[in-house]
């Protein structure tokens, strides 16, 4: 295939999601539900009366009655000129708030930072020494893994009852000077420079088995040499990855930003979005895009700076990171699954919703988990909330697997939307869907599958790459088969069965991510039993009854252990079913004896 | 050329017209230059002409990279010529959308490298047979087709509902040739047929083939690298050597008098190579 015309393509996918992009964010006073007037003339003209001139007059004022062109453009030129419009709920400028905001998040994002980069470094020493040493050893395990990659909003809440509960070493609440960051910056940081730490240690295993290492030691390098020349060599690998990962940090943040009462932009966001003030919404979006931008462009950079022209041509193998391809790495997660399942069927029997115990009833041998602030029983809520968030996980995973297919049989189209939908949080999609409709769980669950397709669009277009290149589909144009036919006939059936694997091993994943909107108020309401929502219950009482949250904590722990390792297991499964067949590359197994 | 032997197959062609010959006139190809990629080796033609008779077989040898690959997925009108004709009796084939080019799929079929790979592996044999009967909307019986196509390769009628991964190596062999003949073509190119398979496999396909020629009156175009194969299935050869036709003759004098240094260095190469009229039958 020419370069030349996929590169167009590429590019113009890219710009046109781009623009997309800035379009929804510009219509969002239009595209919100006809409740908005209703919201606005409640929230500012409490005497008024919600008579039709009254609507009509808030709409006018709102520019509502504007058409949608003169709207956006409108919004656009007022962008340029540094004016972000007016709070439709305090009837204030909005720039000044959302820059007061960004400046405290960009202060809590640079302390996550400088925690994840302490972690990453910590995470990867051991392969870096390894290498040196010339011992092979299998990746980082399963647990370890899974630890790094609980959810920020979950993190903070153990955080915030340990450190500032029980040790009472940190202040719980607040932003008033670098104490009140360390809590915040751990949550972020200790996921995100985990994640980039086990990715990172995985390309240096990789790195320093390759040949030129060998003829480096011949030639005596010394470790110094040796250890620059192998991270100049696994970085860029792993560089896009730590964009999408501080990106993701901006949605996390949102979470720990509301844990901790920290005035920063994720709070103003989500004040915003549970308001219904969409002009701040519209700016703090446009900010949050800018920085994303800014990341994405940054670490891009770097990898260019680090592999010179060898990028541009595709000339540079890069080392893929592998994970570790071992069937008892899929111990913990079952380990994990069984005592959720444990749990689900213990709680089932029981009543979710009556108040039959004492407010805050500490767990005892009938109440094992103890009761919430209504008095009703934690584990029957916990088990009900399962079948509930993962049910409506499941429908999630459908509909990502639909648009997944759909998206990854036509790839080179999907660039920009892939891109665009793969960077964004999901939470930022539900502070959106959340301001536009109203919280709901329906509006949770398309926020998540909004986003959540990227990854299955993307195994989807490498499959299918794969079976375009099998002879018995090269060889169907001369059998008369056209494109619609061998598309659906003969692509299609081939990649079906590993990406609904996929996407069921995302389940757990998806989960999370609606606990999370659940737990921001973004999701279901009162008095749904749903995870993310008994957690944020428990949170303000975390201080007389720690068991409101270790109840719904433990579930979602669970649920992570199992979410990361089922992640893994493709990946694991098939590198072990290549070692069996070829009986070659045993040594993670071995080694790990 | 219309004496195809096929009375024993109790049927004519629906065109009843003399199928003709298929020529490439005076083919150029050179794939589009462009910047964003090192270029590696690139396979272009120089003024090829060739032309293939129903019941003569053709061998097509050449280096590999001399780009044979190429002229058949031409001849295939998978592939834009960037000068140049194919014509098949008198009409011109240009490539372009599947409906557009029925009829010449019907005459002109393809056995690609490793036959048995081109068979899906989730459709039975009756399936495989029946797509491109369906697909260039052949007309008749497709079941009668089908069994008779298989009757032709000698699978037993037995195996139609088995799928690929049931049948041993040479079943799948003969069930993809099987495939290129049910629409009952004209004329054969076959891409390094035999090149993936083991010896006794080899012989099997290739006998297959030239009594498909020598019955039937297929006419074939065998693309190889090896003039064994050329010497014994091929009344006339052709030498590729980077892009042109170097030689081209009856295939005893292209081997034994090779005027052209491409030509002489494969003959040289092919330290086992005996002319056909030295050779017992099936020795090679």
């Amino acid at each position: 295939m020419p370069t030349g015309p996929v590169l167009l393509k590429v590019t113009a996918s890219r710009i046109l999601a781009l623009v997309s992009l800035v379009l929804l964010v510009g219509m969002m006073p239009r595209l919100s539900g006809r409740g908005a007037e209703y919201t606005i003339l409640r929230a500012r003209y409490s005497d008024r009366e919600p008579t039709p001139e009254a609507l009509a007059a808030v709409r006018a004022e709102l520019g509502l009655e504007q058409g949608p062109v003169a709207m956006f453009l409108s919004w656009m030129g007022g962008v340029f000129t540094g004016d972000l419009g007016t709070s439709w709920i305090s009837n204030a400028p909005v720039g000044p708030g959302i820059t007061a905001a960004l400046s405290v998040s960009v202060t809590l994002m640079g302390f996550a930072t400088a925690v994840a980069a302490l972690i990453a470094i910590l995470t990867c020493t051991p392969a870096v020494v390894d290498g040196l040493r010339q011992r092979r050893r299998p990746a980082s395990g399963a647990l370890s893994a899974a630890l790094t990659s609980l959810p920020e909003f979950l993190l903070a809440a153990m955080l915030l009852v340990v450190g500032a509960i029980w040790l009472r070493w940190f202040p719980p609440f607040g932003w008033k000077g670098v104490e009140y960051a360390v809590l915040p910056a751990l949550s972020l940081g200790i996921p995100a420079g985990g994640l980039i730490g086990l990715l990172l240690s995985d390309a240096v295993r990789a790195a320093f088995a390759e040949q030129w290492v060998a003829t480096w030691r011949m030639a005596h390098a010394g470790s110094a040499q040796l250890t620059v020349a192998v991270l100049r060599r696994a970085l860029p690998a792993v560089l896009p990855q730590v964009g999408l990962v501080l990106i993701g940090l901006t949605g996390g943040a949102v979470a720990v930003e509301k844990v901790y009462s920290i005035p920063g932009l994720g709070r103003a966001l989500l004040g915003a979005a549970s308001a219904q003030d969409i002009p701040t919404l519209q700016a703090g979006m446009l900010v949050l895009m800018g920085l994303a931008l800014l990341v994405g462009t940054l670490t891009t950079a770097a990898r260019f700076v680090l592999l010179g022209p060898a990028v541009r041509f595709g000339t540079l193998p890069l080392s893929e990171a592998p994970r570790s391809g071992n069937r008892r790495h899929l111990a913990v997660p079952a380990v994990a699954g069984l005592a959720l399942l444990l749990m689900i069927g213990a709680g089932l029997l029981r009543d979710p919703f009556t108040s039959t115990h004492a407010r805050l009833a500490a767990p005892t041998f009938t109440l094992p988990f103890g009761a919430d602030a209504s008095g009703r029983d934690l584990l029957a809520r916990v088990a009900h909330g399962a079948l509930g968030t993962l049910g409506t996980a499941l429908l999630v995973v459908l509909a990502c697997l639909v648009i997944g297919i759909a998206v990854g049989l036509f790839p080179l189209a999907a660039t920009g939307p892939l891109e665009v939908t793969n960077a964004a949080p999901p939470i930022l999609a539900g502070l959106v869907v959340a301001a536009l409709a109203g919280p709901s769980a329906h509006g949770a669950a398309l926020a998540v599958a909004a986003v959540s397709w990227a990854p299955l669009a993307a195994h989807t277009a490498a499959l299918a790459q794969e079976a375009r290149a099998q002879p018995y589909v090269q060889v169907l144009p001369v059998l008369g088969v056209g494109k619609a036919r061998i598309m659906l006939r003969y692509i299609l059936p081939a990649v079906a069965r590993p990406i609904l694997r996929h996407a069921m091993l995302r389940l757990p994943g998806v989960a999370l991510a609606l606990a999370a909107l659940g737990f921001l108020g973004l999701g279901p309401q009162q008095p749904s039993a749903e995870w993310g929502l008994i957690l944020a219950e428990g949170i303000g009482y975390v201080e007389r009854a720690p068991w409101a949250v270790l109840a719904p904590a433990s579930a979602l722990v669970l649920a992570s252990v199992l979410a990361v390792g089922l992640a893994g297991a493709p990946r694991a499964l098939a590198l072990e079913r290549k070692h069996d067949s070829n009986g070659v590359i045993q040594e993670p197994r071995r080694a790990s004896r | 050329m219309s004496t195809r032997a096929i009375e024993g197959l109790g049927r004519t062609r629906s065109t009843g017209m003399d199928p003709g010959a298929l020529t490439a006139d005076g083919i150029s190809f050179a794939y589009p230059a462009h910047r964003f990629r090192n270029s590696g080796p690139t396979n272009t033609l120089h003024n090829i002409s060739l032309s293939l008779s129903p019941g003569t077989s053709t061998a097509l040898v050449g280096n590999s990279g001399s780009g044979k690959s190429t002229l058949v997925r031409i001849l295939l009108a998978l592939e834009k010529p960037t000068s140049g004709t194919v014509t098949f009796g008198s009409r011109d084939v240009q490539s372009g959308p599947v409906r557009s080019l029925r009829w010449y799929r019907q005459s002109v079929q393809y056995i690609p490298q490793n036959p048995a790979g081109s068979l899906d592996p989730r459709m039975t044999v009756s399936q495989l047979l029946k797509e491109p009967l369906r697909q260039l909307r052949v007309d008749g019986n497709h079941q009668a087709l089908v069994a008779e196509a298989l009757d032709r390769v000698e699978v037993p009628a037995g195996l139609t509902e088995r799928r690929p991964g049931e049948l041993s190596g040479g079943q799948n062999q003969r069930v993809a040739i099987a495939r290129a003949l049910v629409v009952q073509p004209t004329f054969l190119l076959a891409d390094e047929p035999v090149s993936g398979l083991d010896l006794p496999l080899r012989d099997t396909v290739l006998s297959l083939l030239d009594s498909l020629v020598q019955g039937e009156g297929l006419g074939l175009l065998l693309v190889t690298h090896d003039l064994g194969t050329a010497a014994r299935m091929c009344h006339t050869t052709a030498v590729l050597s980077a892009g042109r036709i170097v030689e081209q003759g009856p295939t005893g004098q292209v081997l034994e008098n090779p005027a052209s240094p491409a030509a002489i260095a494969l003959v040289q190469a092919s330290a086992s190579l005996q002319l056909p009229s030295h050779v017992p039958a099936g020795a090679l």
